[in-house]
C-alpha cells in the first residue's frame, strides 16, 4: 500500500504513541483489503466504550490515556445506560457510573459525545464525496445512500480513522463499488418509518450484500423514512448503501435504467409477512412499549409528541421514547417534551431498550451486579428494534406505527398493522 | 516437522495451538459462549466444543459489524482462538477484531487444511502466511 510522507511519520511516531498505533492498525486492514492507498477522512462515528462488555470502557480509557486526540469531528455511538437519568430505566447504580467514565475518556480525546446511533439528528451532516468512518451500520447506510458520503460498515477502527484522519481505501470508498446491484421493485403502499423499516428489512434478507437500487416507490421518501429503510436494510443483511434515484446523489431518476441486474419485486404480502413474524407476542403480556429506533430526530419527537398530546398511558403501562440528547434539548425548547411526560410516558437518552441492561447476551465482568430482568413482550415501531429485542433481550415483540402502538398504550386495543 | 501449507497472511502473527477443523460457518454474533469459548449454535459440526485456545479452521466466518467486539470479548474472557486460519476473506469487522488482539489470520488455506485429513487437536504452528503440523 503507497504510504503518504505524513502516513509514514505517523507510524514513526510524529504525532504521539496513540497516532501510531491507529495507524500500524489501519494499514494492516489496507493491506488485508489490497487497499491502493488511505484516503483523508472528514467525519467519524465511534466507539464509545460500552459498559455491558467487559473491558471496554477500560479499551476506550487505555486510548485516551495514551495520548490519543481526534484529528476531525468526532460523534460517539449509542451506550448501554442514560448515564444522566439511568434510574428511570431501573439500570443499577454501578453500570451508569462505569458508563460514565467512558465520557470523560472521550471528552479528553475530543470527541463529541451526542451518545446516539442518529448523529446526524444532532447535526454530523457530512456531505457528497466526503470519506468518513462509521461504527454503526444505520450511520453508513444514512451517510451512503442519503447524504452521498463514502462509508464502510465499520468496526473499533473508525476509532483509529477519528485520531489519524485517515482510512484505507477499499470497499465503498471505491467509485467500483458504489454501482447498483439489485433492482427492487416495490408493489406496495406504503406511508411513515415503521413501514419503511419493514420494507428495509426485505430487502435486506433478500439481497444480503449488495446495493440494491429501489424503484417503484409512491413518492420521495420523507428524511425519517430514508433513515428507516437503511436501518432495515442494515438489520437483516450487510447493506451499506442503497439507491433511491433522483435522492441518493448522484443517481438521477433514469438512472440505471438498462442495466442487466437481478430483480427482485417487494409486495404488500412480504410487508405484512415480517410485521406477523414480528408481532408473536401477546398484548396482555406487554412489558414496555418503545419509540424510536434509531433515535428520534426532531421530527418524530414532534410526531410523539402529538400523539400523546392530552392523553394519559393506562395504569401500569411503561412507554419509553428514546433520542439523543441534542434532539431532546431541541424538543424541550419547542414545548415537545411536556405532553409526553404528562401522558406518563419517560424520554430517555444515549440508549435504548436492546442497548440496555435488558439484553441477555451481552458479557459484563460480575462485581458490576448487572442482572438483566425477564421481559414477556416488547412493543416496538421499528424494525430493527424488533429483529434485536428478539435475538438479545429474547423475549417476543409486538410491531406497529407509532400511531397504532399510542393507542395500544393508551386504551389497551391492540390493532395489527394488517 | 510434518506438513507445511501456505496461504495469505490477512494479520501476521506467530501462534501455536490444536487444530479444530469445522466444514460449517461460524458466526461471532451468536454462535458463541463468550465466556466458556463453546460453540452454541447447534447447526455448527463444533456443536459443544470449545474454541478456547485453538487454531481454529473454518471455511467461512460470519461477521457483521459487531464481529470486532466478540472477538474483543473472547479475548478479555481468554476463550479466543489463538489463531484462525479461513478459506474466505473475513469481514473488516472480525479482520479488525483479529488485529486489535493480535491473532493471526490466515485465508486461502481452510480448504486445503481441511481435505488433508487431518485429525482434531493436530498440533498446528501458524507463521506470517504458513501453517506448519509441529
Amino acid at each position: 500500500m503507497y504510504l503518504t510522507d505524513r502516513d509514514k511519520a505517523l507510524l514513526d511516531g510524529i504525532d504521539g504513541e496513540a497516532s501510531a498505533t491507529a495507524m500500524a492498525a489501519l494499514v494492516q486492514l489496507g493491506e488485508a483489503f489490497d487497499a491502493a492507498d488511505m484516503v483523508d477522512i472528514g467525519y467519524a462515528h465511534v466507539h464509545p466504550g460500552m459498559a455491558l462488555y467487559k473491558g471496554d470502557v477500560e479499551l476506550i480509557e487505555s486510548l485516551s490515556a495514551s495520548g490519543a486526540n481526534m484529528r476531525v469531528p468526532v460523534s460517539t455511538n449509542i451506550i448501554n445506560a442514560d448515564v444522566g437519568n439511568w434510574m428511570q430505566t431501573g439500570a443499577p447504580k454501578t453500570l451508569a457510573a462505569l458508563q460514565k467514565r467512558s465520557e470523560a475518556a472521550h471528552r479528553k480525546m475530543g470527541s463529541s459525545g451526542c451518545y446516539t446511533c442518529t448523529p446526524y439528528w444532532a447535526g454530523h451532516w457530512p456531505t457528497w464525496n466526503m470519506h468518513i468512518a462509521s461504527i454503526e451500520s444505520g450511520v453508513t447506510a444514512f451517510a451512503n445512500s442519503v447524504l452521498g458520503a463514502r462509508a464502510n460498515r465499520d468496526g473499533y477502527f473508525a476509532t483509529y480513522a477519528g485520531i489519524t484522519g485517515r482510512y484505507p481505501r477499499f470497499g465503498l470508498h471505491l467509485d467500483e463499488n458504489r454501482r447498483p446491484t439489485h433492482r427492487i421493485v416495490v408493489d406496495a403502499a406504503l406511508d411513515g418509518t415503521t413501514d419503511f423499516t419493514v420494507l428495509g428489512y426485505v430487502i435486506g434478507e433478500r439481497v444480503r450484500n449488495g446495493v440494491p437500487f429501489i424503484s417503484g416507490l409512491a413518492r420521495r421518501p420523507t428524511l425519517d423514512e430514508m433513515d428507516a429503510l437503511g436501518v432495515g436494510q442494515a438489520t437483516s443483511g450487510g447493506i451499506s448503501m442503497f439507491i433511491v434515484p433522483g435522492v441518493t446523489p448522484p443517481y438521477e431518476a433514469t438512472a440505471v435504467a438498462d442495466a442487466a441486474l437481478d430483480e427482485i419485486h417487494v409486495t404488500l404480502a412480504d410487508i405484512r409477512d415480517i410485521y406477523d413474524r414480528f408481532s408473536a407476542g401477546d398484548p396482555q403480556d406487554v412489558d414496555l412499549i418503545h419509540l424510536g429506533c434509531p433515535h428520534a430526530s426532531y421530527n418524530e419527537m414532534r410526531d410523539y409528541s402529538q400523539l400523546l398530546a392530552g392523553r394519559k398511558l393506562r395504569e401500569g403501562i411503561e412507554l419509553w421514547v428514546t433520542t439523543s440528547r441534542v434532539v431532546r434539548q431541541m424538543a424541550a425548547e419547542s414545548g415537545l417534551l411536556q405532553p409526553i411526560l404528562a401522558s406518563g410516558a419517560k424520554i430517555i437518552t444515549d440508549t435504548c431498550p436492546m442497548s440496555c441492561h435488558f439484553a441477555r447476551t451481552v458479557s459484563p465482568d460480575p462485581k458490576l451486579g448487572v442482572e438483566a430482568p425477564r421481559l414477556r413482550t416488547v412493543m416496538v415501531d421499528s424494525a430493527k428494534q424488533a429483529h434485536y429485542v428478539r435475538s438479545m433481550i429474547q423475549c417476543p415483540t409486538l410491531l406497529g406505527t407509532a400511531r397504532d402502538v399510542v393507542d395500544f398504550a393508551v386504551t389497551g386495543d391492540y390493532r395489527p398493522r394488517f | 516437522m510434518g506438513r507445511s501449507w501456505t496461504g495469505r497472511a490477512i494479520v501476521r502473527a506467530t501462534a501455536s495451538g490444536p487444530a479444530l477443523l469445522s466444514g460449517t460457518t461460524l458466526s461471532f454474533l451468536g454462535d458463541l459462549d463468550i465466556r466458556s469459548g463453546n460453540v452454541v449454535e447447534e447447526s455448527s459440526d463444533l456443536f459443544g466444543k470449545s474454541i478456547a485456545g485453538s487454531v481454529l479452521v473454518v471455511g467461512s466466518t460470519k461477521g457483521s459489524a459487531g464481529a470486532w467486539r466478540f472477538i474483543y470479548q473472547l479475548f478479555q474472557h481468554g476463550t479466543h482462538p489463538v489463531a484462525m486460519i479461513t478459506e474466505d476473506l473475513p469481514d473488516p469487522s472480525v479482520v479488525q477484531g483479529a488485529i486489535m488482539c493480535r491473532i493471526p489470520i490466515i485465508s486461502g488455506l481452510a480448504g486445503q487444511i481441511l481435505a488433508a485429513g487431518l485429525p482434531q487437536e493436530t498440533l498446528l504452528n501458524v507463521e506470517g502466511d504458513t501453517v506448519s503440523e509441529d
